[in-house]
């Protein structure tokens, strides 16, 4: 790879990402992150979603550079809450809570949180580097990718939303199609036929994204919080000595390296990202550690490697976003969508066409990440006050937030009943132990996949060997077949089991 | 009883002689507040290029805000159906290709009457033509011809969606042309280039194609318009080539609800023929290799009859289905 023409790309991003305005948008970004990271019930899909009209007032650059703050601001701020109070601000901060919140107990709140942030720190800034050695090589092999590879691609990630899911796998494959069926209203592209539309306008183009995820995560998350009594036992004992002793730091540079270049390589799955790195990560870090069963007692090992990988995670999963134009979750859709916003169709020929759009949203994630590491450190404090405020106020404000979110997007009154309809549904789902995540990539992937499959039969004159004969999609569908094959093997679906109890 | 009686019939005449001197003010007045342009497809789109500028030009004109509302979706059919339903008072106006209103309707139940909108002026025809991947071999439009007859279903064209104009035009092709090609549907023009560069398709007939052509890696092989392309002085027209009456543009328009005052439409028409004279609008039209027909509301109108009266036949002849 030509280093001169990586430097000459850094540098035309530098141009673009270290304008006044962009620095500003990336903070802003940072800071909204961080906010909606702290606070728990808003994650940054919904935020996403709720401020994607506002960027359309905004410069494409400066709304995409927001857009991606605002997640990977998301991963350092729920590790805010997962380590003071036990509460994941976000899904990916779920292993941190284990180490991270006992630490804090024994008054080791500000080394835990010094590592969370250096960690991401650190992470952030080997994926800025990754996305940029590396996005142009892929997004040359993207170029490469016919339907039928497409399709299999997306097989893939469906089966890694399956083999990540937490709880029983009979739950997530009914997930998956539950969301792929929720997928396939609206109009079918090759027919044109309607489909489960029942003469509702507003379904005529399927349901939208955004009131399905808003109701079932952030909708849902409420009515949940609210049915069991507050539960938020701050810790009492002060954060003093917020920065970590040479023995932590000398204990935690394995962990960092070892789950930034795990989260760096599962981010780029489709399916991936976030969530799936920091559980490997924590997963990992208890294997190779010499005392396993300290592992949930505050060790300092559990929390900075999940949360490196997280970050890194969060990043690389740009990847196949910014070369394939696939979301390979939740938050990249909502890239996507803003992107689309702009004009701007997300493909193989983003980097070609915009090239400073392209490399100044990359250099910004840099700027965005010291921003953050500034940020975060010395305001730790008041980021728990924020967590004093009533959960009664708390739920409104986001109930609020959601509805003129949602109305906001297609201007349609009809959307916000939907909300309602999939908070009860995803109310239900938390009920029944089943996890929402599968259905949303389902939701996503699903309908993708129909018209992907479709048109790989169309041009290949209905032969399904097509899926087959090409490299690419063979080995993508083999990949899948050996995972599926895995899961359903008793003595690794045990592990699995015990992986994710933990 | 009869009071009751007079008294209805009083208000009701009170009514009335209230209503029709408040309406015709109302359309003098027009437009007294910001008017929604509602473009049926999503941004970014052919729709969105042609509509932005003249939303900012018709702001100017009439200082009142014409503010574009994307309303994307079911081939148009959803924003379309939204100015259907919206009240004929001339702030709730649509901006659409013809396929919408002349090739939609005759494929499939179409929630409008499309024959009821009010034609207020045409704004723009993108002029491009067939163009071909460069690696597939032919460069002229008869060496295309001669390929595809050689090798019947090998080709294949994307376009930008079932029962759009370019879904039509090669449908067009196929009958006049008799050879076969075969069609493949997407979401959007942009989603069916990203497969038409790599080759998986080999055909389109969209403006996003243009800059590829002028890259070389497509060749154009014709012109679908009345007259050549501005930059391609060399690319023969269909009725050229030897098939007339073919050279239908991929023509754009505003379009009052059903039922709106035509003096509104008239207002409309008087302010857009001026504008299309400038050289500010023809220039920005130009860079989106989109041509500018001057029409009054009666013209736009024929027009338009002829165009729809020009899709049903084909579909007929040529028996095209959505299946």
């Amino acid at each position: 790879m030509a280093l001169d023409g990586l430097l000459a790309n850094l540098a035309l991003g530098l141009s673009v990402a270290a304008t006044m305005q962009n620095l500003m948008w990336c903070l802003m970004g940072a800071v909204i992150g961080t906010a909606v990271g702290v606070l728990p019930g808003v994650g940054p899909v919904a935020t996403m979603a709720l401020l994607l009209p506002v960027t359309y007032v905004l410069p494409a650059d400066g709304a995409l550079i927001m857009l991606a703050g605002i997640y990977y601001g998301a991963q350092y701020g729920g590790s805010t809450t997962a380590i003071l109070v036990n509460l994941p601000g976000e899904s990916s901060s779920v292993v941190t809570t284990l180490d991270g919140y006992q630490m804090a107990r024994q008054g080791r709140a500000g080394p835990a949180l010094a590592i969370a942030a250096i960690g991401s720190f650190f992470a952030g800034c080997v994926a800025t580097i990754l996305i940029a050695a590396a996005a142009p090589p892929l997004t040359r092999l993207a170029q490469q990718f016919a339907p039928a590879d497409y399709f299999s691609l997306m097989v893939l990630g469906l089966v890694f939303s399956i083999v990540l899911a937490r709880g029983s796998i009979i739950k997530a494959f009914g997930m998956v199609f539950l969301g792929m069926l929720l997928g396939l209203v609206g109009t079918d592209v090759n027919t044109g036929n309607l489909r489960f539309t029942f003469g509702i306008s507003d379904l005529f183009d399927g349901l939208g994204f955004v009131p399905l995820a808003m109701g079932i995560f952030g909708i849902a998350e409420i009515i949940a919080n609210l049915t069991n009594p507050e539960r938020r036992d701050l810790v009492s004992s002060k954060v003093s000595n917020l920065w970590p002793s040479r023995e932590d730091f000398r204990r935690s540079r394995g962990p960092i390296l070892r789950g930034t270049i795990l989260g760096s390589v599962l981010g780029l799955l489709p399916g991936g990202g976030a969530v799936l790195g920091s559980f490997s990560a924590y997963t990992l870090e208890k294997k190779v550690s010499k005392t396993p069963e300290k592992f949930g007692t505050g060790m300092i090992e559990g929390v900075a490697g999940p949360e490196s990988a997280n970050n890194a995670a969060a990043q690389t999963s740009f990847i196949p976003m910014l070369t394939l134009g696939i979301p390979s979750n939740a938050v990249m859709a909502m890239m996507i969508g803003g992107m689309m916003i702009h004009g701007i169709i997300p493909g193989p020929q983003v980097m070609e066409q915009r090239p400073g759009l392209f490399w100044g949203m990359i250099v910004s994630m840099w700027f965005g990440n010291l921003m953050l590491i500034i940020l975060n450190l010395p305001m730790i404090g008041l980021w728990v006050r924020l967590l004093l405020v009533p959960y009664r106020l708390l739920a409104i404000a986001v109930l609020f937030f959601c509805c003129i979110g949602v109305y906001s997007l297609n201007n349609s009154a009809n959307e916000v009943l939907f909300i309602a309809g999939f908070g009860l549904l995803g109310y239900l789902l938390i009920k029944l132990d089943c996890e929402p995540a599968p259905l949303l990539l389902g939701f996503i992937l699903g309908p993708m996949m129909e018209v992907y499959m479709r048109r790989a039969m169309l041009l290949s004159r209905g032969d399904p060997w097509v899926f087959f004969q090409r490299p690419l999609s063979f080995a993508f569908l083999v990949l899948a077949g050996i995972l599926l094959l895995l899961v359903v093997l008793p003595a690794i679906r045990k592990g699995r089991e015990t992986a994710f109890q933990e | 009883m009869r009071r009751r009686e007079f008294l209805t019939m009083a208000g009701a005449a009170a009514v009335t002689s209230f209503s029709i001197p408040r309406a015709t003010a109302q359309v003098a007045n027009w437009p007294e507040r910001p008017v929604r342009c509602i473009i049926p497809y999503a941004p970014g789109g052919g729709s969105d290029l042609i509509g932005r500028p003249w939303a900012e030009a018709l702001s100017q004109t009439f200082g009142q805000q014409f503010v574009v509302e994307n309303r994307g979706g079911a081939g148009g059919m959803i924003g379309t159906e939204a100015v259907a339903k919206a009240p004929p008072d001339g702030y709730t106006l649509l901006a659409t290709p013809g396929a919408t209103l002349t090739v939609l309707p005759h494929l499939r139940k179409a929630p409008y009457d499309a024959t009821k909108f009010v034609p207020c002026g045409r704004t723009g025809d993108f002029v491009t033509g067939f163009s071909i991947n460069a690696q597939v071999g032919p460069k002229t439009f008869a060496e295309m011809l001669d390929y595809a007859k050689k090798n019947p279903g090998k080709l294949s064209y994307g376009s930008a969606g079932l029962a759009t104009a370019t879904h039509l035009r090669l449908e067009m092709l196929k009958f006049k042309a008799g050879i076969d090609i075969l069609h493949v549907p997407y979401r959007g023009s942009a989603d069916a280039l990203n497969d038409l560069l790599p080759n998986n398709v080999q055909m389109m007939n969209e403006i996003n194609n243009i800059p590829h052509v002028k890259a070389g890696k497509l060749h154009l092989l014709n012109i679908n318009d009345t007259q050549r392309h501005w930059d391609f002085p060399d690319i023969p027209t269909l009725t050229e080539l030897g098939y007339p009456d073919s050279d239908v543009p991929i023509w754009y328009s505003i379009q009052g609800p059903p039922g709106m005052p035509q003096e509104i439409a008239e207002k409309l028409n008087a302010a857009m023929v001026k504008l299309a004279q400038t050289d500010d609008m023809k220039s920005k039209l130009r860079a989106v290799s989109a041509s500018l027909p001057v029409q009054s509301t009666k013209q736009v109108a024929e027009f338009f009859a002829a165009d729809s009266q020009r899709n049903a036949d084909l579909i007929k002849a040529a028996k095209v289905k959505l299946e």
